[in-house]
């Protein structure tokens, strides 16, 4: 049994689609990617899941159920603000939800200790959460989440606003969970990082599903290495004359940037110099990440936060 | 109901850490009490009081006063845990909306019928009561008043609470609704000769019988001019679980992004 199967979901909110005949397969023991830019429908869709909205149209069935308030008890949330009490403690927060979804006073201490532990909060269950950093806060609240040890979690963009460091600790803790059955679905735009983590993915667009499968399927295709390219007059015609060259195994354009994905950028990004004419001003390059990927199967670049920013 | 009582814990909790809130409610009525009365005893001497001096008068008053304060600081909380965001972790539990709110909102009745009972007992042996229904009688009358006036301000509280977004508007609003209606309830002058406007303001102000009730239970020695006690319970009873109830149509829903 699958965890979620949506089946041509529709939400709107007056004009605008936030899904728009939206399908997708969750399986359960995994940890699933829903990937996409602000606006491509992943909170929309969380927010469905979790019921606090119903679709217009289609079908959503969680664990073969509607999904209803009871269902929660099966479930996990960690929303994309903070939503720690700030004037009590890690413990206190703890035991608050943790009373809720059931639990003893004495099961949310001896749990929430075990799982502080493992998220490398060790000794933090009487610290006030006013002292703890953003990312130890991020990490209290997927302890909370997973305090009543739900079937699914629900994680949405759970490193938005960390540090670097921080959210290197928030992506390792995440992958270290024990998989135990449980169906983790992190909705992230930072498909990078969610590289290594996610067992599975669908990459989101407009409220649509772009593509899905594992990183390695998404990557299908993809040679070892992106190069991505500021290239404003960028030719039909030269960049054909580039996807012919031997190493070179996608051309994807879309206003002004340019993704290749290559075997050696070394050898390749010399000669894209040589091109007469070509007014390239700026290149990046990186291993081919589940970014390309996006890139290469959705025809358009994520959006960065900063669209200012250089290659 | 497990959920009413764990929100309930945590709320009385949150008061109980919040130490100057907690002070604060109870002595800004005390020094009330001790200024305003011993000032007007003293100074103006007034005679119309049906019985004792003017500080035993005030208590009843003081007493709804308290409670007035109690229940704009625990619907507060409710702006607190909003934008803090553990609203959304309360409703986001199994539990429906409508049992977080009222074990959130009970704890503000339980709390303020706790600070109203503290004012009386601090009052109580420096001011002549007449406890014409008896000692115990007249503290379970006392008590039974202060639990229905709780249920009527947190109805109100919870009301204005759930139609205004700002924690900034909601206490203005509940400073322009509530202080006029203590100021023409009885709780600093008596509303039997006062004009006739003045008086049928105070007939149509719920808080008239509550201070009415407080003083029948704990202050006068008889019934003469005073509303009586089965009108006043029949008032705030029926305003007390009628808006309480009217309080509970409108809930918040959890919403994943945002408020």
């Amino acid at each position: 049994m699958p965890a979620i199967e949506a089946e041509g979901i529709v939400r709107s909110y007056g004009d605008h689609r936030g899904l728009d005949r939206f399908t997708l397969l969750i399986p359960t023991g995994c940890i699933f990617g829903l990937l996409g830019p602000n606006g491509s429908g992943k909170s929309t869709f969380l927010s469905l899941v979790a019921g606090a909205e119903r679709p217009d149209d289609g079908t959503l069935r969680v664990f073969d159920s509607d999904p209803a308030p009871a269902l929660r008890r099966r479930m996990g949330m960690v929303f994309q603000e903070s939503t720690l009490d700030p004037v009590t403690t890690v413990g206190e927060n703890l035991e608050v939800a943790g009373r809720l979804f059931g639990l003893t006073r004495a099961m949310c201490r001896k749990r929430g200790v075990e799982l502080l532990e493992q998220f490398g909060l060790a000794d933090r269950y009487d610290a006030p959460v006013a002292q703890l950093s953003g990312g130890m806060r991020r990490r209290v609240e997927m302890v909370r989440a997973l305090l009543h040890d739900p079937d699914l979690v629900l994680l949405d963009e759970p490193t938005t606003g960390i540090d670097p460091g921080e959210r290197q600790a928030i992506w390792e803790a995440l992958a270290a969970w024990p998989a135990s059955g449980r169906t983790v679905v992190v909705a992230t735009n930072d498909l990078v990082e969610a590289d290594g983590v996610c067992d599975a993915a669908a990459f989101l667009r407009e409220g649509c599903v772009a593509a899905m499968g594992t990183p390695a399927e998404l990557k299908a295709g993809l040679q070892r290495e992106a190069v991505w390219l500021e290239w404003p007059n960028a030719q039909e015609s030269d960049l054909e004359a580039v996807w012919k060259w031997s190493s070179v195994g996608s051309v994807t354009a879309e206003d002004g940037t340019v993704q290749l994905t290559v075997d050696d950028a070394t050898s390749v990004v010399p000669r894209l110099f040589r091109i007469p004419g070509a007014d390239i001003r700026g290149v990046r390059i990186h291993p081919a990440t589940l970014e390309d990927a996006y890139f290469h199967h959705v025809g358009v670049p994520m959006a960065h936060d900063d669209p200012e920013a250089p290659l | 109901m497990n959920a009413i009582l764990i929100l309930l814990e945590r709320d009385l909790r949150a008061v109980l850490r919040a130490r100057s809130q907690l002070y604060s409610s109870v002595i800004t009525p005390l020094i009330f009490l001790v200024f305003l009365g011993a000032g007007v005893t003293h100074g103006l001497q007034p005679a119309n009081l049906p019985a004792g001096n003017f500080t035993a008068y005030l208590v009843p008053g003081v007493i709804v006063m308290t409670l007035v304060f109690s229940s704009t600081f625990s619907s507060a909380s409710y702006y607190r845990d909003r934008d803090s965001g553990i609203l959304r972790i309360f409703l986001s539990s199994p539990h429906p909306a409508r049992r977080i709110l009222l074990g959130k909102s009970l704890a503000g009745v339980v709390i303020g019928v706790l600070q109203a009972i503290v004012v009386l007992a601090v009052a109580a042996p420096f001011v002549d009561f007449e406890w014409q229904h008896g000692f115990i009688a007249g503290v379970a009358i006392a008590v039974a008043t202060m639990a229905l006036t709780a249920l009527l301000l947190a109805g109100v509280a919870q009301v204005l609470a759930s139609r205004i977004q700002s924690m900034q508007g909601f206490h203005l609003v509940m400073n322009l609704v509530l202080f006029p209606l203590l100021f023409f309830s009885g709780a600093f002058f008596p509303i039997a000769d006062v004009p006739t406007w003045l008086e049928i303001l105070a007939r149509i102000n719920p808080l008239t019988y509550a201070v009415d009730a407080l003083q029948l239970a704990v202050y006068a020695g008889d019934d003469a001019g005073f509303i009586g006690l089965w009108v006043d319970f029949g008032v705030l009873t029926a305003l007390a679980v009628g808006v309480y109830a009217l309080s509970f149509v409108r809930v918040p829903r959890l919403t994943w992004s945002g408020q």
